[in-house]
């Protein structure tokens, strides 16, 4: 066609924009389609292998379905330790004679319940505790005498294995590291033998660790008592509410008996997804699965959480007044990950936040200087039950917390009286596109990527498919979305604030 | 490929007999090779270097400038200049893309450009995909060549720099990390500099629009592309696009010596709001050009190099006292590095923490390492290697960084090959040639009553001041008539205090207004000030009930009901400040004041005396010539919600004589002209 009329040829940029939108979801779909390789053990483990040989290194990732939301009440960060303990070795790796080591640390752990047990009564016999806690003393240092100490990492950093660490969520707890590609077996070897043969060695010295990881994230640090203080008073009933390190109680409280119930209910093959990418044979990976984890027992399928937030009846705020310079945090509660409503909360925070042209950047940050930063996104503290969209905010130093607030508040408003435009919500689109494109070129981030997608929706395609929600939300759904939960009576306000103030 | 089938079938075929494999049982096959991009390099004639790396995994181009330039040319009174201008280079634009042009282009794009410049180098940066990079590079050499620097953009840096500074010290390792370096190098070396409210008032728009134009020139600029294009066709785009840009002359980076001289010494910041003390020690360190340091590499990973250094080991997976624990000996290209060791730990732990890092660095020196130690070592490194050529960017940027830092491009391989031949002996002789133990400078960021008397053991504990300098006063320092001064002194003395009364305190019943954000909030009450002892009781009536406030000794308490709370040490000192500052205080003990004549001022109708009284921050008096009673006074003050100073003024009426004391009944404060707080006096009594 030669001839054109201007409007026809703006119909068919516009036509144009759509198709290579939805063109570069299915070339990229379609490329992947090629390079990945899932298979499942009949135990119900699942592997996705994605294939990049550019390098001869991997990467590995091992995605539990298991988090803080899992834990049982009194045992709050009883997630988290697990996974460091999962660093302590195996039968043969980590000690010179399991057989008495094991006795030694039994004992330890009875000592340890019976002294835990004596000093919650109400009237605590401290002669029957002393007794308690120098046997559990004696234990601890007869198993000391059998530890090879991080002989575990040690094997994999002396292989040449890189980025070796792990993180527990609320949602969930991962494994990961990299290794030069031949050495693809150990991994194998290893990750199947310290998820079959969990020995919870040096567990009460590792407790101590995992409490100054308290103390250096929360106790003293001002970020991490807000972010604590207000998951505690925006959630009522959900575990959301609870901090994923743990109440220095719970830490406490804690014990191997408890540690293994854990580990008994959660780290089952159903409740697990492995992704690998990098310079290797899926043919070969699926061999090595099959011989080091198919004897890995199937158990029962992992319990449910199945408590819900109730809906909240009022705004909900507080202060911490302390030493340091004041930051706001704002939340509404929102939907999980599957609600269909998710991806349009997910677009909102991003318009509204994300880049130097955003709302709230363009206003508080540029032109009346009210904010240092501000940012607002979807999904906090996880995003498999129903969480919040969160505003956080740090006010600029001549600046009310009050009037930055209200200012926050005037652009929410806003956003409810249609304020949105076409163009707002394409350039969003735009940047997720390209956000997903940028993260396809690293080992980790696509086997993490994969297997935590796969694991949260059912399948890695997800990560492409999004793009089709995400295109279907329109301006009338992000309306809707503000005007339905960015309420008063659904929000959540928290600051520290300066003492002297 | 056959030795590997042979081994995975007979892998397979020992699966039911052998109950689980041994990890050292594994054989490897061999690693596949590593394919080493091939590096265009072309050189442009206004000086600039390209080197192209072609990745066609992804339609993504990025490009990324390198400019010779940083922090450590900016004098000192302008510290902060280098690292705005770089903020100020991407945030204003340039004078063909406007900012919110520039903006709109990079996002509807999923475009990013960035600038920054650094303490030793600069740069800028853009990532696109690939079929916008024709549109957007132009915008790129222009943000470059011909950055706007719109006054705006300078104003907004200017306030989030300074709000930057105002949050400091909310971070403990962030005071830690400053602190400690002002130990190593001195609090006035060019290695410690800090940007102040201050220097961020020193730097203008010129500045930076100097500092830009001297230091991104081609003969600075060093270009590293990487990407998803054709190089025959890239090389032609790039020589257009950076043509144009000037030549200048190269910049001379020049590092001052440092000058250490060991010492011991324990040093603590109080930061009573955490649980934990954030412990670092250690002394200056070393050069990167020593013939010892990659025998320092592997003696650094065998102490503090992650979860298998002794560090890690002991600290952390024997002794659970940390968390985080780590050190090495330090080794920077263009000044001495430092040793450092640090931990987190909690309070009650802090002594036994240093001690039991202290003693791992001793057992270094004193008995030599295993070789199973030396070998794990080495194994670690040299199996890892490999990741070090896992991306092109990756590649590319190891060459430009040794270009820019005067590095052989083999210098990565003399350090592998001098890894491989270092011996147990090495280790151990560079153990106790670089590091002294017994000469180590430690700084506690923590708890003060919670630490207690720990770290007495360790020597005289020099506490810091880390409290953020606030900027000089705005008011002229002119110098003044001394002699009048004292006359006129006199005067507003007798007029206040009848001379021959003795003066210890004054007791006044009445009102105080406050203007908050809330609006006017009035209390009545009863205050005593004892102007001999500096000290201040106040019983006020408010909404809430009876407070009251107690400033003596110099600590205050405030007290609600049956509740104490002890008042913040800078609000006393405040308290304090306006006592010492008052016309009572002064006319009692006129001896212990320097006042000034600063000459007469007329305002409204009345030309009134200026009487300036110098104390830390002076106060000035304007007195009624007449009766030589002040009518007005203003003093300067910081104020930290601001970030600046502000003036405040306070205006005195209804003078009554009570006793021999002359006082004013009302009084209006105003800050900045705006009115703070008035107060009125229903009756008053002298030495109650």
């Amino acid at each position: 066609m030669k001839y054109t009329t201007r409007s026809t040829a703006i119909l068919l940029l516009m036509l144009g924009f759509l198709f290579s939108f939805s063109g570069v979801q299915a070339q990229y779909l379609e490329e992947f389609e090629e390079k990945v390789t899932e298979f499942t053990l009949d135990n119900g483990l699942h592997f996705i292998i994605i294939e990049r040989h550019d390098a001869p290194v991997a990467s590995f990732y091992t995605h539990v379905n298991v988090g803080g939301v899992n834990e049982p009440v009194g045992n709050t960060g009883i997630a988290h330790i697990f996974e460091h303990m999962a660093f302590k070795g195996t039968h043969y790796i980590g000690t010179t004679n399991w057989e008495e080591e094991k006795v030694a640390i039994d004992n330890m752990d009875q000592a340890y319940q019976n002294w835990l047990r004596e000093s919650y009564k109400t009237d605590p016999d401290s002669a029957l505790m002393e007794q308690y806690w120098d046997e559990f003393q004696k234990y601890q240092e007869e198993s000391k005498q059998y530890v090879v100490n991080n002989e575990f990492s040690q094997i994999i950093q002396q292989n040449g294995g890189t980025g070796l660490n792990a993180s527990t969520g609320a949602d969930f707890t991962n494994y990961f590291y990299s290794l030069p590609s031949n050495r693809a077996e150990l991994w194998f070897n290893l990750e199947a033998d310290r998820f079959k043969n969990p020995t919870y060695r040096e567990f009460y010295v590792e407790k101590e660790v995992v409490r100054e990881e308290r103390n250096m994230r929360t106790e003293s640090n001002p970020i991490g008592r807000l972010i604590e203080e207000f998951l505690a008073v925006a959630y009522t009933a959900h575990p959301y509410g609870r901090p994923v390190v743990g109440w220095n109680s719970d830490i406490t409280a804690t014990t191997i008996a408890d540690a293994k119930d854990f580990y008994e209910k959660f780290y089952v093959p159903s409740n697990i997804t492995i992704g690998i990418a990098g310079d290797v044979d899926p043919d070969q990976m699926k061999e090595f699965a099959e011989m080091y984890f198919g004897d890995l027992r199937e158990g029962e399928p992992a319990p449910i959480v199945t408590t819900k937030e109730p809906e909240q009846r009022g705004e909900r705020r507080f202060t911490i007044e302390g030493n340091s310079q004041p930051i706001m945090l704002i939340g509404y509660h929102g939907v999980a990950e599957s609600h269909e409503d998710f991806e349009a909360l997910n677009l909102l925070g991003n318009i509204i936040s994300n880049g130097r042209t955003s709302r709230l950047y363009k206003k508080l940050v540029e032109e009346d200087q009210l904010a240092l930063q501000v940012g607002a996104f979807n999904g906090f503290p996880g995003s498999k039950y129903s969480s919040m969209f969160l505003t956080l905010a740090v006010p600029n130093m001549n600046v009310e917390l009050d009037t930055l607030e209200q200012s926050i508040y005037t652009e929410i408003e806003s956003v409810k009286e249609g304020v949105l435009t076409q163009e707002e919500l394409d350039r969003a689109r735009t940047n997720i596109r390209a956000g997903i494109i940028r993260g396809l070129n690293n080992n980790t981030g696509l086997a993490s990527n994969f297997a935590s997608t796969h694991n949260n929706q059912g399948d890695w395609r997800e990560v492409f498919l999004r793009l089709d929600r995400i295109n279907e939300v329109t301006l009338e759904d992000l309306q809707r979305v503000a005007r339905e939960y960015l309420t008063k009576d659904n929000r959540t306000v928290g600051a520290t604030v300066r003492a002297e103030s | 490929m056959k030795r590997l089938t042979i081994f995975l079938f007979i892998a397979l075929f020992a699966l039911p007999i052998m109950a689980q494999k041994r990890y050292d049982e594994i054989e490897y096959p061999e690693l596949n090779p590593i394919n080493m991009p091939e590096i265009e390099e072309f050189n442009l004639d206004n000086g600039i270097k390209f080197y192209l790396v072609e990745d066609k995994e992804l339609p993504l181009i990025n490009v990324r400038v390198t400019v010779k330039t940083g922090g450590l040319l900016v004098p000192a009174n302008k510290t902060g200049l280098a690292s705005m201008t770089g903020q100020v280079m991407r945030e204003g634009g340039s004078e063909n893309y406007p900012a919110d042009q520039l903006n709109t282009l990079l996002e509807d794009n999923a475009a990013f450009m960035s600038t920054f410049i650094g303490f030793g180098s600069g740069g800028a940066s853009m990532n696109v995909l690939k079929e916008d990079f024709e549109t957007l590079l132009p915008a790129f050499v222009d943000l470059l060549q011909n950055p706007a620097f719109p006054q705006e953009k300078i104003d907004l840096a200017k306030t989030q720099t300074k709000s930057g500074i105002s949050r400091r010290n909310d971070d403990q390792q962030q005071i830690a990390g400053r602190e400690f370096q002002n130990l190593i190098y001195g609090d006035n070396s060019v290695y410690t500099r800090q940007t102040e409210y201050e220097t961020v008032d020193n730097i203008t728009r010129e500045d930076m629009i100097e500092f830009h134009k001297n230091h991104f020139v081609g003969s600075n600029m060093t270009v590293g592309i990487v990407g998803d294009f054709d190089t025959d066709d890239m090389k032609r785009k790039l020589r257009e696009a950076f043509g144009s840009l000037p030549t200048g002359s190269p910049t001379n980076l020049l590092y001052p010596e440092v000058d250490y001289e060991f010492e011991t010494t324990i040093n603590l910041v109080d930061k009573p709001d955490v649980n934990q003390s954030y412990v670092t020690m250690g002394h200056i360190g070393g050069l990167r050009e020593n013939p010892d340091y990659p025998a320092i590499q592997v003696m650094n990973q065998i102490l503090g190099g992650g979860f298998s250094s002794r560090l890690f080991q002991e600290v952390r997976t024997n002794l659970g006292l940390a968390y985080s624990v780590g050190g090495s000996y330090g080794s920077n290209i263009n000044y001495p590095g430092t040793f450092r060791l640090t931990t987190m730990t909690s309070s009650s732990q802090t002594a036994e923490a240093i001690d039991a890092i202290l003693a791992e660095v001793k057992k270094l020196q004193e008995e030599p390492i295993t070789e199973k130690e030396l070998q794990d070592t080495k194994d670690r490194f040299l199996n890892s290697l490999v990741f070090r050529y896992d991306s092109k960017s990756q590649i590319l940027n190891e060459r430009i960084n040794n270009e820019y830092n005067g590095l052989s491009q083999d210098a990565f391989d003399e350090l592998v090959e001098g890894i491989k031949a270092t011996t147990i002996e090495d280790v151990q002789r560079v153990a106790r040639e670089y590091m002294k133990p017994e000469q180590v400078q430690i700084l506690v960021v923590g708890n003060k009553a919670e630490i207690g008397d720990q770290l007495n053991k360790y020597g005289n504990v020099n506490e810091l001041d880390i409290t953020i300098p606030q900027p000089a006063s705005d008011e002229p320092q002119e110098a003044g008539d001394a002699a009048q001064g004292q006359e006129w002194l006199k005067k507003m003395a007798e007029a206040v205090v009848e001379p021959g009364t003795d003066v210890e305190s004054i007791t006044t019943v009445g009102d105080q207004t406050i203007n908050s954000p809330m609006g006017e909030i009035s209390v009545s009450g009863t205050v005593t000030i004892n102007f001999k002892e500096n000290s201040q009781n106040a019983v006020l009536n408010t909404p809430q009930g009876k407070i009251t406030i107690n400033v003596a000794d110099g600590k205050g308490t405030q007290k609600l009901g049956s509740q104490e709370f002890p008042m913040p040490p800078a609000q006393v000192q405040q308290v304090q400040n306006e006592i010492k500052r008052s016309y009572m205080s002064i006319a009692i003990d006129r001896s212990a004041v320097d006042a000034e004549y600063m000459g007469t001022e007329t305002i409204g109708d009345t030309e009134y005396v200026k009487l300036k009284i110098n104390f830390e921050s002076p106060v000035t008096y304007y007195l009624d010539p007449a009766t030589s009673l002040p009518m007005m006074s203003t003093y300067s003050q910081f104020n930290p919600q601001a970030g600046g100073n502000q003036t405040v003024k306070t205006e005195y009426s209804d003078w009554t004589t009570v006793d021999g004391v002359t006082y004013a009944f009302v009084t209006t404060t105003y800050a900045d002209d705006e009115k703070a707080s008035s107060s009125s006096t229903e009756s008053l009594e002298v030495n109650k």
